[in-house]
């Protein structure tokens, strides 16, 4: 039995710093506000603050963004989520909104601002190397490239974000040979090519910005795919539209149905304001991204040739099953160690919340995934490890749950031996996205301490740094102490005492 | 525009600020969006007062207006004749329904795409800006899968490949889409409008096509236009006329964009429902006041009658719609039937 990708619920987090903050308890929109406008917005709209401070002053109309992924968002407006707390919704696109009818009646009308379209961001070096004119590469040859082992790259995880959703269709739709819009057909026969192009994926992101931060950390990626606007703010990368077509998102400003005829005056002079040829001109100057006016020219370095569109697919059941195609067969599975703290200090009502957490989080897994369960105190008291097979998920997310209901707190805090164990664990694997998520309820009590565990990281070869930690902050734990784990082994802390320990492992799901 | 049951935006048109002591009536209505920039002008707030008139109008979309409680308001303005019927039918409404405006749909696309076009015998070019899409070509080569790359001359252009096919807004919630599936079906049902199940049978296949090679369609004829003009989406998007009109009257230059007229293409027909004496009295201002006929036009639409001014300067627009036929549009139910049939 295959299961089908699971939707997490939202997360409201804003994506600017390096922390953080999961879910529920991150304020959503605020209260109402006459001259504010509370939209929910994609993540990557976090570069149009310089322009909507410009709007502000052109209009006196303020606009407070809560970012949340494209699925996320899509999921909150569909569960009636978004009712009373936001005045409009802004994703980059609106197609995959439209089909889910219980999400599309919450939106009252539509205004595209801008476009940008899915790219290739290719290392200048490389793209000599293969011998490539920018203006003249094929989906197929960037399969090529991958196949050969001649190029690898980071895109952000389609269940998550929608420029990786994008991605997805643009590399289904080119590599299958589609000549109108996908179907399940053109999917079943485009899995074998779309396999071998994602073994090519090295570096996988809940977001666009850490995919990028991630990126330059590496240093041997040779490529991304995201949005044109994404890719143009990073330097050293050739970006290649590739000649046999891309999905372009729109980002449409759409208003929602539960708002009040003075909000929706409000949201009229808004979407007029951004259409004025002075903003238009700075969005693309300042976001890299296309204008929607004529008599603004997209700013310099954005190749205007045209490139064909790959329609979006048609029907939920297509979108939803590319995504799960992609999660269970097409990506390279990942294998995850949660270290988890169950020192004396968990006793009671946070070990129970750690136990729903976990259990909660089966639903989530892939299959062909491995997921280790590594709970300490003062030393590593287990290592678990359960694979979910595809042929027999059921046994495996068991499993999990089984050992999550037999954890117990005693003892001290040892995070750094503890974590030492884990790369050991993972070891050098460069097949899968490894990655090692650390919860922990205080500091290091015992065991090898902060500056022994950097040394030991040090030590490591290349491959095995490679495998990022990705810290919660929960209970009395260190906010410093985490944050230099996450900043030395190139992961990224979730901070689940402002949100939930439910919210903040999901989130991480987007990394994994 | 995006249609929502039920759903009504407010634009309040008419700013009581502009009142400076005539006595002025207040007329209320429910309008389709895409006159919601004509209703929002100052210059027609203004034309409006001087003759003791102040809007207020909000949004919906036209088919959507079936659906709506208009209890207290004084006009419905759907952009077409049939939601407008509906409606004088439920409301009792007697004599013919005003019709100050229209605009025909029309077909954009860029110059290469145009071109190739007229090199395989689908369309015609008067000039460089404007021609004629043949509806019975390009229906055959969407009957047979046709796709650019089959096209001769279409090699020449990157972005001419995958099935040829114009892209529209979702008949099922929004009237360009809606009409375009008229239009096709007039001419598939042998230049008769679709008025049985027998034609309903006949004419699904082809707009199933039609419909279902777009994949995700949009819901407002504005984002198919807007993403037309910043250089992405489909080479050909079924778009008003009215919106072409409108970015022209406005002074900008839409490039290498070239409006291909259907020989056989529907009318947006901007119909008025009057619901009160007030509500026909305005209709009767917007068909016959000088003035607010030339603002219509200033916003792209053509006033019933005279075509004075409309086009009369640019090569992109035709100032007579001569050699275009306008097909009948069928009723509101068999479209609705017609529009779950070709997304089905």
């Amino acid at each position: 039995m295959r299961r089908t990708v699971v939707l997490v619920a939202v997360s409201a987090a804003l994506l600017t710093a390096c922390t953080t903050t999961p879910k529920e308890t991150a304020a959503p929109g605020g209260s109402p506000q006459p001259g504010t406008l509370r939209v929910l917005a994609s993540s990557e709209l976090a570069d149009m603050t310089p322009v909507l401070d410009q709007v502000r002053k052109d209009t006196g109309l303020t606009v407070r963004p809560t970012y949340m992924g494209t699925l996320d968002a899509v999921d909150l407006l569909a569960k009636g989520g978004t009712d009373g707390l936001y005045d409009a919704v802004w994703l980059s696109s609106d197609d995959y909104l439209r089909l889910r009818p219980e999400a599309a009646k919450k939106v009252v009308s539509e205004t595209s601002i801008m476009s940008s379209p899915v790219a290739v961001g290719v290392k200048t070096a490389v793209v000599k190397e293969l011998g490539w004119t920018p203006a003249h590469v094929t989906w197929s040859q960037v399969e090529r490239a991958v196949q050969g082992g001649r190029l690898s790259y980071g895109m952000t995880d389609p269940a998550r974000s929608n420029s990786g959703f994008s991605t997805l269709v643009s590399v289904a739709s080119a590599l299958s040979g589609a000549q109108s819009a996908l179907t399940d057909a053109d999917v079943t026969k485009a899995t074998p090519k779309l396999k071998e192009f994602f073994k090519g994926q090295e570096l996988t992101s809940g977001s666009s910005g850490w995919l990028a931060t991630a990126y330059e950390r590496r240093g041997n990626v040779d490529a991304m795919l995201n949005y044109e606007s994404v890719l143009k703010g990073v330097s050293g990368l050739t970006v290649i539209r590739p000649t046999d077509g891309v999905v372009t998102a729109d980002y449409p400003l759409s208003s929602l149905a539960a708002t009040s005829a003075a909000t929706r005056e409000e949201f009229r002079r808004l979407t007029e304001a951004l259409r004025t040829p002075a903003i238009q001109r700075q969005i693309t100057e300042r976001t890299h991204r296309r204008p929607v006016v004529p008599s603004v020219r997209p700013a310099p370095g954005l190749d205007t040739s045209r490139r064909r569109e790959l329609p979006f697919p048609g029907s939920r059941s297509v979108a939803d099953g590319l995504l799960d195609a992609y999660e269970n067969k097409l990506r390279r599975p990942s294998r995850t160690v949660y270290v988890l703290d169950t020192s004396g200090s968990m006793k009671g009502d946070r070990l129970n919340r750690l136990k729903k957490a976990l259990t909660d989080l089966t639903a989530d897994f892939r299959d062909r995934e491995e997921v280790t369960l590594m709970p300490f105190g003062s030393d590593v008291k287990s290592v678990r490890t359960h694979v979910i097979d595809p042929a027999d998920p059921g046994t495996g997310l068991d499993g999990v749950r089984k050992d999550t209901k037999a954890l117990s707190a005693q003892g001290d805090t040892a995070i750094f031996s503890s974590l030492e164990k884990a790369y050991d664990h993972l070891g050098a694997d460069d097949d899968t996205f490894t990655s090692i998520v650390l919860m922990t309820d205080g500091e290091n009590t015992t065991g090898a301490k902060s500056g022994e565990f950097d040394a030991f990281y040090r030590g490591l070869g290349a491959q095995q740094r490679q495998t990022p930690v990705f810290p919660i902050l929960f209970g009395d734990s260190d906010r410093a102490e985490l944050e230099h784990i996450a900043d030395l082994t190139g992961g990224r802390l979730f901070d689940a005492q402002k949100g939930s320990l439910d919210g903040a492992f999901e989130e991480i799901r987007g990394y994994q | 525009m995006l249609l929502i049951g039920g759903v009504v935006a407010a634009v309040v048109a008419g700013r009581e600020a502009d009142d400076k002591g005539t006595a002025t009536k207040t007329v209320r209505g429910v309008i389709g969006s895409e006159k919601a920039d004509f209703f929002a002008d100052p210059d027609v707030v203004k034309a409006l007062a001087a003759k003791g008139y102040t809007v207020k109008a909000e949004t919906s979309g036209s088919w959507a207006m079936e659906g709506l409680d208009l209890e207290g308001y004084d006009f419905a303005f759907p952009s077409s004749q049939a939601p407008a019927v509906e409606l004088a039918a439920r409301y009792k409404v007697r004599g013919t329904l005003p019709r100050p405006f229209y605009s025909p749909l029309v077909v954009v696309a860029h110059r290469s795409a145009a071109q190739v076009l007229a090199a395989n015998g689908l369309a015609t070019l008067d000039t460089e800006h404007r021609g004629t899409l043949k509806m019975a070509a390009y229906l055959d080569a969407a009957r047979h899968d046709r796709s650019w790359q089959q096209l001769k001359g279409a090699d020449k252009y990157g972005e001419l490949s995958g099935t040829l096919f114009i892209s529209s807004t979702d008949p099922e919630s929004s009237n360009s889409g809606a009409l375009y599936l008229a239009a096709a079906s007039y001419v598939a049902n042998g230049g008769r409008v679709v008025a049985s199940d027998a034609d309903l049978d006949r004419t699904e296949p082809l707009l199933k096509k039609l419909v279902t090679v777009q994949g995700a369609q949009q819901s407002s004829s504005d984002a198919v236009f807007r993403d037309f003009v910043s250089g992405a989406g489909n080479p050909l998007v079924l778009v008003y006329e009215s919106q072409v009109a409108a970015l022209l009257a406005d002074g900008q230059q839409p490039g290498d964009l070239v409006v291909l007229y259907p020989d056989t293409t529907v009318n947006s027909d901007h119909t008025v429902a009057p619901l009160t004496d007030n509500g026909q009295a305005l209709a009767q201002l917007l068909s016959t006041d000088p003035q607010l006929r030339g603002l219509a036009v200033r916003h792209g639409f053509r006033p019933q009658g005279s075509a004075t001014g409309f086009a009369s300067a640019g090569t992109y627009l035709k100032q007579e719609l001569t050699g275009v036929r306008q097909a009948p549009v069928p009723t509101s139910a068999v479209l609705h039937e017609m529009a779950r049939r070709a997304k089905g």
